[in-house]
Parts: structure tokens; sequence; C-alpha cells
């Protein structure tokens, strides 16, 4: 009888799991360490630095034009609004006025932008979910989005559409091209908006995702979160307000409750005609002029700081201008403080849970793997 | 002939390894596999995250320091006849990481690609287009027949 309750009581043993840097679940380099007990995870811990490149010290000394290009190459999804902070960080220092025209381009940019890595989270999630067919059904809306970028940019991921002053030559929206956008637009809503119905009334998906992995108003606050991820949780925080590129439009800022993995894809579903009634106003009232101002002159400037709110959350650069090179650059990626959400969303839920908590902050972890020093051991 | 062997003959594997790039190739290389569009999955190029399985390794990104020890396990992982794609210009030439300053040395950067492991098939640019992913994957190809 002794024998019996014994090995009927709790003699759990913690077990650790651990991925990558290398791993088939995760699209990025980065490592997870799960402390699991009886298929419960108690412990979590995310580690990045497996691709850290060093951004900022090959930045450092470098001519401010040379350097704003540079700062297109940290992330490949959110490459335009690493340009225009840091392009925007030269032009407070420098005190200059940008053309107004070019002002509406960049904005049309930057929502371009929010929607394909709007778009991209939603796909993933879907396919960590399970649901292949609809990650493939978003990637067909998406490719519109890139296609509207390459027309626009030039390329498909990197475009480089800032540069001090205003915006590149080559991003001139003409006739032919505000026309091709607005085409675009129609498509992506009526697109996406017969998606959301389809996810919406699908109960297979809806009770995998509901209530799974939340986070609390509280703890998102505690822990920094930023961007939609802290919407979702119900805290009303948008940058994009305070931005003065974005005074001329007329938009919402979405909330919802409960911050679990249902609350934040139904975020980014809700954000995409946002988005896109921002792009249509600015194609509305697109006004002429030139694209960009030459006329300014370079000069020393102390440290200058620029937030703006990137497709994640809230984006920070920061440099000063010496003899017209940079010193002393500083970039804090949305990534680097959800990690905190990341690990919180884990504990206390399933094993096959964590993939979909990890993945319902949006994380870059590219974005997020520069400044990490390496200690020789 | 095994029905497993009879239907991996017919198809081709397809591992992605990211060693530390911007994401932009990684999204454009997946996208041209699996996405609608371009749909390489048409022509039975699969994609994959198991080393025993993939018969081409994509590798994008200019090899980091942390990255470059993996990058050679998965190598000797997949088994032959195998061939090897370096896409995007990082992996070609370590991309702005590591020729910023001239010919100073990166310690950061480990890469190009070829200094690591054999590479058989080039995909330029920044960030590759998945069109030249395509005819890079097809460039490939010829590698795993004649070495049967």
């Amino acid at each position: 009888m002794d024998e019996n309750k014994k090995s009927s009581g709790r003699n759990v043993i913690e077990t650790e799991i651990t991925m990558g840097p290398v791993h088939p679940a995760a699209l990025e380099p980065y490592r997870v360490r799960l402390f699991v007990e009886d298929e419960i995870v108690k412990d979590a811990e995310i580690t990045v630095g497996v691709n850290h490149r060093g951004i900022e010290r090959i930045m450092e000394g470098l001519p401010v034009e040379k350097a704003n290009s540079l700062t297109e190459k940290i992330c490949g999804i959110c490459s335009n609004v690493h340009i225009w902070n840091s392009v925007m960080v030269a032009e407070k220092g420098l005190e200059i006025e940008i053309p107004e025209r070019a002002s509406y381009i960049r904005v049309i940019m930057g929502e371009l932008e929010r929607l394909h890595s709007h778009l991209l989270y939603l796909a993933h999630g879907n396919e960590v979910l399970g649901h292949e067919t609809f990650a493939m059904r978003i990637f067909y809306i998406r490719e519109t989005v890139m296609e509207l970028l390459r027309m626009i940019g030039g390329n498909r991921v990197q475009y480089g559409v800032s540069i001090i002053g205003g915006v590149r030559p080559r991003c001139e929206l003409d006739e032919m091209r505000i026309q091709k956008i607005k085409e675009g637009m129609d498509f992506i809503e009526e697109k996406v908006a017969e998606f959301a119905d389809r996810f919406v009334s699908d109960p297979m998906i809806m009770s995998r995702i509901t209530g799974v992995c939340p986070i609390p108003k509280k703890e998102a606050l505690r822990l920094a979160v930023s961007g939609p991820s802290l919407r979702a949780t119900g805290v009303d925080m948008d940058l994009r307000r305070d931005m003065e590129c974005y005074d001329p439009f007329d938009f919402d800022v979405i909330t919802l409750e409960g911050g679990d993995v249902k609350a934040n894809l139904l975020m980014r579903v809700l954000e995409i005609p946002e988005s896109i009634k921002i792009i249509r106003q600015a194609i509305k009232n697109l006004p002429g002029g030139p694209i960009t101002d030459r006329t300014w002159e370079m000069q020393d400037t102390g440290v200058i700081k620029s937030y703006v709110e990137a497709a994640r959350g809230r984006l920070y650069h920061s440099y000063r201008l010496e003899e017209g090179r940079v010193r002393g650059s500083i970039v804090r990626t949305p990534s680097m403080s959800n990690i905190g959400a990341m690990q919180y969303a884990c504990i206390g839920h399933h094993i096959t849970d964590a993939q979909l908590g990890i993945v319902q902050c949006d994380p870059c972890f590219t974005c997020t793997d520069r400044a990490i020093q390496i200690i020789k051991l | 002939m095994s029905l497993k062997s009879y239907s991996r003959a017919r198809a081709v594997h397809v591992m992605l390894v990211y060693t530390g790039g911007c994401n932009g190739c990684d999204i454009e290389i997946v996208n041209s596999i699996l996405s609608p569009k371009y749909d390489a999955e048409q022509y039975k190029i699969f994609l994959t995250w198991n080393p025993r399985e993939a018969d081409v390794l994509v590798v994008t990104g200019p090899v980091t320091k942390f990255n470059e020890e993996p990058l050679k396990k998965i190598y000797n992982a997949i088994p032959e006849p195998k061939a090897v794609i370096a896409a995007g210009a990082c992996a070609l030439m370590g991309g702005v990481y590591k020729n910023i300053h001239g010919d100073i040395p990166s310690e950061e950067i480990m890469g190009p690609v070829d200094k690591i492991i054999p590479v058989d098939a080039r995909v330029p640019g920044c960030a590759v287009r998945p069109e030249d992913v395509l005819s890079g994957a097809v460039a490939a190809l010829p590698k795993l027949l004649e070495a049967k």
C-alpha cells in the first residue's frame, strides 16, 4: 500500500528542453531554454547574440550619408523605418525642414512596410499554428505589397527611400504609380477582410488561440513591451500620434484586451485597415513641389535622439555629428524589450504553447543582435 | 528500390541556414519556395529543416563567429550527394558588414561562406530576388546528379 502511494505520488523532475541556435521551429537563430515540469513550462530563457555583427561599431566614424544607408541593413523586415529614423536624427540635429511632399512619401512607405510586416506576422503565426493554407493565402496578399515596394523603391527588401533632406528622386510618385497603389490598396483591403471573416469564424483556430499565453496589462508595462503587443494588452500607446509627419492624417489607435495569442493576431488584422486608411489619405492629398531639399549645410551637433513607431514597437536611434561623421551611435530596437514578454508569456503554460508564446510578440532577433559585448573566456 | 527512396529520388529538399544576415534574404527564399506566386514546390523543390533529409543547403548571411561551427556541423550532417548555394551579397563576399572598412578584418565576421564550406552555386543580390533564387537552385541541380 505504501509503495503504491509512493509511485502515484508527485515525483516530478524538472527537465530542461533546449532549442537552437539553428532549429526547425525557429526561422531566426536564437536559443531558448525551457525548464519543464510535467509538460508545464516553469521558466524560460531566450538568449540572442548568435548573429552579432557589430553594426554600431561599423557606423562609428562613417560619413553620415553612408551610416544612414548602413542602418537599413540592421533588419530586412523593417529596413525602411531604420533609415527613416536615422535620417530624422540628422535632420533634427542640422535643423532641416523637409518638403511636405517628401514627408507624405515617407509616410506612404512607412505604412506599406507596416502592412508587409503585419502580413508576414500573420503568415508566420498561422504557420506555427499549423494552418498552412491561411499562411499561403496571406503570402499571396503580401506579394501585392512587395510589388508596390519594388515599384517605388526599386528593390523588394532594402529600398533606401529616405535621404537627408527628403526622399531619393527615384521614389517620386507619378500618376501611374499612384494608380497602382490605389488598386493595390483595394485588393489588400478586400482580401484581408475575407481572411478575417474566415479566421474569426473558424472554431478550431479560435479554441486553439483563445486564452493562450496571456500577458496582463500590469506585467506588460513592467516589462516595457512596446508596439502592437502592448496595445493588445489594453494600453493605449502609439508613437505615431506624437510624430510630426503623421499630423495631417486621421487614424484610430486600436486597443484590445487580454494580450493572449488571439488578441495579438487580431491586433494585426485590425491595424491593416488603419494603415490602408493612412495611405489612401496620403495619396489623395499628396502635395506638389520638390521632394528633396539640398540646401542644408553640415555642422557639428550634440547627441541627438529620435523615436519612431516601427511595425513592432518603438525604435530609438541616436548619434552625434562630428565633421560630418557619425559618433557614438546607439540603436534600440523593439524586440529588445519584447524579449521579456516572450519569456513571461511561456511560463505556466503547456510546452506546446511555448512556440506560440514566443511568436505572438513578433520577434525579430536580427534587429536585436547588435550591441552585445563578446566576452573572451 | 523502396518507396521512400523512389520518391526521394524525384524531389529536391532545400535546407535554409541563416548565419547572421539581416533576415531579408531568408524571407525572400522562403517566399520563393513556399509562396503561391513563385511556388518552387510545383517543381518538387521542398523546404526542410532537417539536415539529414536535405539535398541542397542554402546559406545566407556573412557567417558570424558563433555560427561557424554550427554551419560546419550542418554541412557534415547532409548526406551525399549534396550541393551548396550561397545566397545574397553577405554570403558571397561578406556584404556591408565585412568590407565597410576596406581590408581591415572584422572580428565578428568569419565569412564569406566559401571560406568555410565548398560552394557550388552563387546567387547575387541585396536582398536576393525570388527569380534569382529559383535560377540558382536550378544551377545547383546538376551537381546532385553527377555525384551519383
